[in-house]
């Protein structure tokens, strides 16, 4: 009889939770709609759109035609592809380390109580709240030949400094420069995995060895190697995706002599300079599927490196 | 008129790009309120000054008010150049809400070989003004496969400007006549004007040329050409196209130290106007240059910001090693009617009255030149007003003269493209990144393989 009653009582809670939950279900899944719409609409469709015209000679005006696999054998044969992969990949390769080196050095420094650190937090962070056109003209006036305020301390002191924007041997390198400037973001995730090192762990370090640099390296670092994952993640594809400062101070053809022909920029000249919107696409595929492959890789190579807490080897 | 001055040597500057995105935006943003309803003209300009917006203004106002059933037309002013307005205007064009009219600075066969705007031929064929009153090789540049796609209603014409107190100063005959008339002379009189102090060039002759869109010019006074129209062919790579840069860099080299940058931190010494980007001021209007290749256009834009002298001259085009003539050039004004014009027989009408009865409002205000034969060029008024009858008469005589000896330009379908690699070739060549026959090989090959894309249909 009890055990009738449990089960009787247990059948009653039961379509009442079942119903709760689909209701809640079904709440979820109106709260998240919007967003979901978004998503399929202005992502998914579009990255299928991509990989569509891509097959296409499509001029914006006039129906596009189907033509196959020609806009990738154009993409290989172009010679300012090659350029903008070259540029591109020796931007990523400088641009990235840098950054995440510079990055952890800060959030060290910050992770350092001291009464203004909060202050220091909130400079190191406005950089990137610029947006990046205002920051590259900023930038462009303080380098501007002759007049620049850079040149003229440079010149101060004896030293005779470069046309950072127009000679093509420095050109690229003062783009790497810029792109580093705003570390803030990756600073504050590095801060917040320095702070969540626990304090036993890092008071026994200091037990142990009396130089700081042991500590980081063999404590401090592989402590906050998923932030490093991530921030190199994240750099990797924005890298990749570099766009707005090159655009700003090259121009579509990468003055001074290609120097600063970033991917995205031909992938954008192909479709809003020269109505090649095909081109363009298969170049957006190439670039998707090569971001996509470094990143899995990427990913394969953390388990060796990558140390989570509590995860057992 | 406030014409593109190419201080900086990118297809895309940063004013330009910051005014593209706004013109753009706004463009995009304004679309419903330009969408215009049938029976009232829309007239898009790329840019200019005030003055030559609100002549055009006028002019379309008092245009559709005469002409019956039309409603009050609108001139939108300055979308912006270059990739701007044809960005704007391609995406006017695909929404439906194109205007009737638009003004081009640049070839109209690019977009009009991709469906963007009408062919005229049929409208030509009825209209008043026949087709044989348009110069065979202005009209040219707008013809594609036997189609028209646009007016050469305007041209702005490329000559030699020179500072004449300059040449006084020096004790140098100062008379058109006796300007050089090769470039070897040009060269070695521009040697007599140019002072460095140190690494600050403080004043120049002569320049070696620099702009791309004039470049054919200066390709056909060395017997060269840039492109092939009857045939489809870049010829960039030519050996008169090297020789001619040869010659460029070699001038450099002796004169300005080899060095482009040296020549631009010392000073806006490419053109008539101030540099955009850096704020210098022309150093041909602050007599720090002798002398320039600029346009017609400059007759009336001289006067603001005022030179720092006031005997200026105008000469023909020097000839260069393997050149036999001179030629001059244009600066197109062109006009078209985009594919979705709610009014195109009303657009065509205006079209043909702007580039004749219209012309010389255009001409008193801005002295673009008038192509069409039916119409005679008078006297610039401004140049009256500043510089006397007889000089202005000489002038609109001059550019009469000039206009009769165009080399073809602006005939390519791709262009944006080809001036695109050119620029990129010569950015090589006087940054000495490449030589001149590399650089000119590399986008020899780009613009062909571009235009056999294109003619690929």
């Amino acid at each position: 009889m009890a055990a009738d009653l449990k089960s009787s009582a247990g059948d009653k809670r039961g379509p009442r939770r079942k119903r709760a939950g689909r209701s809640e279900a079904r709440a979820g899944v109106l709260f998240a709609l919007p967003w979901m719409s978004a998503l399929v609409i202005f992502t998914f469709v579009p990255l299928v759109l991509t990989f569509v015209i891509a097959q296409a000679k499509f001029q914006i005006v006039g129906p596009p035609k189907w033509i196959g696999w020609d806009n990738y054998e154009a993409m290989w044969k172009d010679a300012a592809v090659w350029t903008s992969i070259k540029v591109t990949a020796t931007f990523a390769l400088a641009s990235v380390p840098i950054k995440l080196v510079l990055a952890l050095g800060l959030a060290l420094l910050l992770n350092r109580l001291t009464a203004l650190s909060g202050f220091y937090r909130t400079i190191f962070y406005l950089p990137f709240l610029m947006p990046a056109v205002a920051g590259s003209i900023t930038f462009m006036l303080l380098l501007t030949p002759g007049a620049g305020p850079v040149n003229l301390i440079l010149e101060f002191f004896g030293l005779n400094p470069p046309d950072w924007l127009r000679d093509p041997q420095f050109a690229l390198w003062t783009l790497i420069m810029l792109s580093v400037w705003p570390l803030g973001v990756e600073t504050l995730v590095f801060l917040g995995g320095l702070q969540n090192i626990p304090k036993d762990i890092s008071e026994a370090a200091d037990l142990d060895s009396p130089r700081a640099w042991h500590k980081l390296v063999w404590v401090t670092i592989p402590l906050i190697t998923p932030m490093i994952l991530f921030n190199l993640v994240i750099g990797i594809i924005s890298s990749f995706q570099a766009f707005t400062q090159a655009l700003v101070i090259g121009g579509t053809t990468g003055t001074p002599a290609e120097s600063t022909l970033m991917y995205m920029v031909v992938l954008y000249r192909a479709a809003f300079r020269y109505f090649n919107v095909g081109f363009a696409a298969a170049m957006a595929t190439v670039l998707f599927l090569a971001v996509l492959l470094l990143t899995l890789l990427i990913f394969r190579t953390a388990r060796s490196w990558v140390y989570y807490e509590g995860e057992s080897r | 008129m406030a014409y593109p001055t190419f201080a900086k040597p990118s297809a895309l500057s940063r004013r330009g790009f910051l005014q593209g995105t706004a013109a753009s935006a706004a463009a995009m943003m304004a679309l419903p309120a330009f969408a215009q309803a049938k029976g009232e003209l829309l007239l898009w300009l790329p840019g200019g000054s005030d003055v030559f917006c609100k002549v055009q203004t006028g002019l379309l106002a008092d245009w559709s008010a005469k002409n019956g059933g039309l409603g009050p037309s609108t001139t939108i002013c300055g979308l912006g150049q270059d990739t701007a307005y044809s960005q704007a205007l391609i995406g006017a064009i695909t929404a439906g809400a194109s205007p009737d009219i638009a003004l081009l600075w640049d070839a109209p066969v690019s977009l009009g070989t991709q469906g963007a705007f009408l062919a005229l031929d049929e409208m030509m064929a009825k209209s008043k003004i026949s087709i044989d009153t348009w110069p065979g090789g202005l009209l040219a540049s707008c013809q594609f496969k036997g189609q028209t796609f646009g007016l050469p209603a305007m041209a702005g014409l490329y000559s030699m400007w020179y500072n004449a107190d300059m040449f006084d100063a020096k004790g140098i005959p100062s008379d058109p006549a006796s300007f050089p008339k090769t470039w070897a002379e040009m060269r070695a009189l521009s040697k007599e004007f140019t002072v460095w102090d140190g690494d600050d060039l403080k004043v120049a002759g002569f320049m070696p040329h620099r702009e791309v869109e004039s470049l054919a010019i200066w390709s056909a006074l060395n017997g060269g050409t840039l492109y092939d129209s009857a045939n489809f062919k870049y010829t960039i790579d030519s050996e008169l196209n090297i020789e001619m840069f040869n010659f460029f860099i070699d001038w450099l080299d002796e004169e300005y130290k080899g060095d482009v940058n040296l020549v631009d931190r010392s000073g806006a010494f490419g053109s008539g106007y101030a540099n955009g980007d850096t704020g210098q001021p022309s150093a041909f209007r602050e007599g720090r240059l002798a002398g320039l290749h600029s346009g017609s256009w400059l007759m009336g834009d001289i006067w603001d910001p005022a030179p720092t002298f006031s005997n200026w001259q105008l000469a023909v085009n020097p000839v260069g090693p393997s050149g036999t003539t001179t030629v001059s050039g244009v600066w197109p004004n062109w006009l078209v009617i985009p594919a979705t014009a709610l009014n195109p027989q009303e657009a065509f009408d205006y079209l043909t009255f702007l580039s004749t009865e219209g012309a010389l409002a255009w001409f008193d205000a801005v002295p673009d030149i008038p192509t069409n034969t039916l119409v005679t060029v008078p006297s610039p008024k401004i140049l009256i007003e500043k510089r006397g009858e007889e000089f202005a008469k000489n002038a609109a005589a001059f550019y009469s003269a000039q206009a009769k000896i165009v080399t073809p330009m602006w005939d390519s379908p791709v262009q944006g493209f080809g001036n695109d690699q050119i620029r990129l070739a010569m950015e090589k060549i006087y940054t000495k990144a490449a030589t001149p026959k590399d650089a000119l090989a590399v986008a020899q090959v780009a613009s062909q393989a571009e235009l056999d894309r294109v003619l690929a249909g």
